[in-house]
C-alpha cells in the first residue's frame, strides 16, 4: 500500500469520526461526547498531516499552534454566555481568514513539496490548483470580513441597523462579479499573472464581504451567522482541494452543507428568502417598492422610508400615551376597589394587576426574546418560574426558532440559568396550547409574537409563523418599551387592552418587582 | 497529488452526508451545533500546517513563512476557541441531569 493510500484511508476514517461526532450532537445526552469526538478527530487529522506532509521537524509550526491555542482557549473560558453570538462570529471569521491565507500560499505555489509540484506539472493540474486557490481566497475573505462586521454589530461596536450606501445593490453585484471573474481567470493565466488575479480576488472579495454584511440588520443576524459558518466550511474545503488534502475537503464539505441547512431552517422560520437578506430586498419598504429598487429609485424609496419612520415614531408616542392611560386607569380601578390602597399611593406600582393574574394562574407559558438577552434577565426569569411552580403552577417556555440573535440563543441563556431543557418547547409543539393556558409572560420579545404577521400584507413579517400569544386570555408583557421590533411593524397586541398587562422597563427590574409582588 | 475529480467528488459526497446528518438536530441544540460546526471549520489548520511546514522546509522566504504562521494561529484560535465554547455550552445543558 502506498503512502498516499494510507493517507486517504486515515482521512476517510477521521471524516467518519467527525460525522459520528456531529450526529451525536443531535441528542442532549450524547452531545458532549459528540463534541469531544469531533475534537479528537481533528487532533488525529493534525497529527496525520504533520506526519504525511513530512513537516514534523518544523518547530515553528508547534509554536504557532500553541499561540493560537492559548488565545482561543482563554477566550473560550473567559467569554460570557451573553457574548456568545459575537464570539462564534469572530472565531468563524478567523477560520475563514486562515483558509484565505492557505489559498494565498497555494496560489503563489508556496507550500507544496517538490514531489507535489512535479505531480501537478505532470498531471497538468495547475488550472485546477490556481482556480481553487483563488476561490479559497475569495470565500475565505468574504467569511473573514463578513464575520468581523457581524461580530462588530453584535458587540454593538457598529450600528445594528442596516447600513445602505449609495448604489448599494449595484456595487454589491459588481464586487461579486469581479470576484468571480478573477477566480475564473485563475484557470487560464500562467504563474506570472497569478499575482494580479490574487490581488484582484483579495480586494474584490473583501469589498463584497463588507458591502453585503453592513446591510444586514440585527434580527437577520442568526441567518447571516449561520450562512457565514457555512461559508467558512466551504472555504476550508476549497483550500483543501488546492493543496490536495482529502481530510480538509471532507470536513469542510460537511460543515458547509450543514451550515447551509441551518440557514435554510432559519429562513423558513422567518419567512424570508436568503436572497432578500443578502441583497437587502423586502426590508422596511413594501414588496412592490423593493422589487423596483434600482439606483434611480433608491433615493425615492429612502424618502418614503424616512416618512414611514416618522409616522411610526408618532404612532409610538400615541402608543406610549395609551399605555400610560391604561396603567393609570388600572391604578384608579384598584384604588376604587379599595383592595390595595398602597398601589394608588405609589405611582410606579403597576404590579398588582399582573401579579394577581399570575398568582391565580395554574398554567403559565413564558415567551423570551432578544430583550431578555439584552437585559440579562434569564436568572430573574428562572426565579419567577420557580416562584410560580412553588405555588403549584405549571410553567413552560415557548421558544420561537429565530428569537434572539443566533439560532438557539434563548435555549443557551435559559440553560445558563439552570432551566430544565424539558420545559423548553419549540413553536410547533406549544402553539396550540396558548389558548388553553391561564397566562403568558412575554419577556423582551416582539416580532416573534406579533399577530400582524398573519394579516398585515406587505410588511416584512407578513407570513412569518408567530407564537399565538394573542390567543391567551391574560398576557403580561415585560418589554423595555412599546416600540416596534426590528421588523418595524406595530404590535396590535399591545393596544388590545383587555387581558394585556404592560410592565415596561428593564426586564430585570420589572421581573424582580413581579416576583416580589407574588410574595 | 490526488486527482481533482476525486477531490471534487469527496466534497459532494460529504456535503450530502452532512446535510442529512444535521436534519435530525433539534432546534434546542442549534447554538451548540453551530458553535461545534464553527470549531470544525477551523479544520483548515490542517492545510495551514502542511503549507507552512513545507514553506519552511523549502525555505520560500520570510513573508511566506509569516503568512503561514498567521494562518496556523488564526485556525488554532478557531479550533481551540470553538471546541472550548461548545463544550462549555453543552455542559450547561447537562448540568441538570446530575
Amino acid at each position: 500500500m502506498s503512502v498516499l493510500q494510507i493517507q486517504i484511508i486515515i482521512s476517510a476514517v477521521t471524516a467518519l469520526l467527525v460525522m459520528a461526532g456531529i450526529s451525536m450532537m443531535s441528542k442532549v445526552k450524547t452531545a458532549v461526547a459528540g463534541n469531544l469526538l469531533s475534537a479528537l478527530a481533528m487532533l488525529i487529522g493534525v497529527v496525520a498531516t504533520l506526519l504525511f506532509a513530512g513537516v514534523v521537524s518544523v518547530w515553528t509550526v508547534y509554536a504557532a499552534i500553541l499561540v493560537g491555542a492559548l488565545i482561543g482557549g482563554t477566550m473560550a473560558r473567559r467569554v460570557q454566555m451573553i457574548q456568545m453570538p459575537q464570539t462564534v462570529a469572530l472565531f468563524n471569521g478567523l477560520g475563514g481568514g486562515a483558509s484565505a491565507l492557505v489559498g494565498i500560499l497555494s496560489a503563489l505555489r508556496i507550500g507544496f513539496s517538490n514531489a507535489q509540484l512535479a505531480a501537478i506539472d505532470e498531471g497538468g493540474f495547475w488550472p485546477f490548483v490556481q482556480c481553487t486557490a483563488l476561490l479559497a481566497v475569495a470565500v475565505g475573505m468574504i467569511t473573514l470580513v463578513g464575520s468581523l462586521v457581524a461580530a462588530g454589530k453584535l458587540h454593538r461596536v457598529l450600528p445594528q441597523k442596516p447600513i445602505v450606501w449609495k448604489g448599494h445593490s449595484v456595487c454589491t453585484l459588481i464586487f461579486l462579479v469581479l470576484t468571480v471573474c478573477f477566480v475564473i481567470a485563475g484557470i487560464f493565466v500562467d504563474s506570472g499573472a497569478m499575482g494580479v488575479c490574487l490581488a484582484g480576488t483579495l480586494v474584490a472579495a473583501s469589498l463584497f464581504g463588507l458591502w453585503f454584511s453592513v446591510r444586514v440588520g440585527g434580527a437577520d443576524m442568526p441567518i447571516t451567522i449561520s450562512l457565514l459558518n457555512s461559508l467558512s466550511g466551504v472555504a476550508g474545503s476549497i483550500a483543501g482541494m488546492a493543496i490536495s488534502d482529502v481530510f480538509l475537503v471532507a470536513v469542510g464539505g460537511i460543515v458547509g452543507a450543514s451550515g447551509l441547512l441551518l440557514t435554510q431552517i432559519m429562513c423558513r422560520a422567518m419567512n424570508r428568502s436568503l436572497m432578500s437578506i443578502l441583497l437587502g430586498g423586502g426590508k422596511k419598504s413594501a414588496p412592490k417598492q423593493s422589487l423596483t429598487t434600482d439606483s434611480q429609485n433608491e433615493a425615492l424609496v429612502k424618502r418614503v422610508m424616512d416618512l414611514e419612520k416618522k409616522i411610526k415614531e408618532l404612532e409610538e408616542l400615541v402608543k406610549n400615551l395609551e399605555g400610560r392611560v391604561q396603567t393609570l386607569s388600572a391604578q384608579v380601578d384598584a384604588a376604587e376597589a379599595g383592595k390595595d390602597a398602597a398601589a394608588a399611593a405609589k405611582p410606579a406600582a403597576e404590579g398588582p394587576t399582573a401579579a394577581s393574574v399570575l398568582s391565580a394562574a395554574k398554567d403559565v407559558i413564558i415567551v423570551p426574546g432578544y430583550g431578555m438577552a439584552l437585559a440579562q434577565a434569564q436568572h430573574q426569569v428562572r426565579q419567577l418560574a420557580d416562584k410560580l411552580e412553588s405555588r403549584g403552577a405549571r410553567v413552560r417556555y415557548a421558544i420561537h426558532p429565530v428569537a434572539g440573535r443566533m439560532p438557539g440563543h434563548m435555549n443557551v441563556l435559559l440553560a445558563e440559568a439552570d432551566v430544565d431543557y424539558e420545559k423548553l418547547f419549540e413553536m410547533e409543539a406549544i402553539n396550540d396550547d396558548f389558548k388553553k393556558t391561564d397566562a403568558v409572560v412575554v419577556i423582551g420579545a416582539n416580532d416573534v409574537l406579533n399577530p400582524a404577521a398573519r394579516n398585515a400584507e406587505g410588511t416584512p413579517i407578513y407570513g412569518m409563523p408567530v407564537l399565538n400569544v394573542d390567543e391567551a386570555p391574560e398576557v403580561i408583557v415585560c418589554n423595555f418599551d412599546l416600540k416596534p421590533g426590528y421588523a418595524g411593524v406595530e404590535n396590535p397586541l399591545y393596544s388590545r387592552g383587555k387581558g394585556v398587562y404592560l410592565e415596561l422597563g428593564d426586564a430585570k427590574e420589572t421581573l424582580a418587582r413581579l416576583i416580589a409582588a407574588l410574595g | 497529488m490526488i486527482h481533482p475529480l476525486i477531490l471534487v467528488s469527496v466534497f459532494i459526497v460529504c456535503s450530502v452526508l452532512g446535510y442529512f446528518i444535521i436534519r435530525n438536530v433539534p432546534s434546542l441544540l442549534h447554538t451548540p451545533l453551530m458553535s461545534g460546526m464553527n470549531a470544525l471549520s477551523g479544520v483548515t489548520i490542517v492545510g495551514a500546517i502542511a503549507a507552512t511546514g513545507l514553506a519552511f522546509l523549502a525555505d520560500k522566504g520570510v513573508v511566506a513563512q509569516i503568512v503561514g504562521c498567521l494562518a496556523i494561529v488564526l485556525a488554532a484560535v478557531n479550533v481551540f476557541g470553538g471546541f472550548g465554547v461548545t463544550h462549555r455550552m453543552l455542559m450547561m445543558f447537562n448540568k441538570k441531569k446530575k
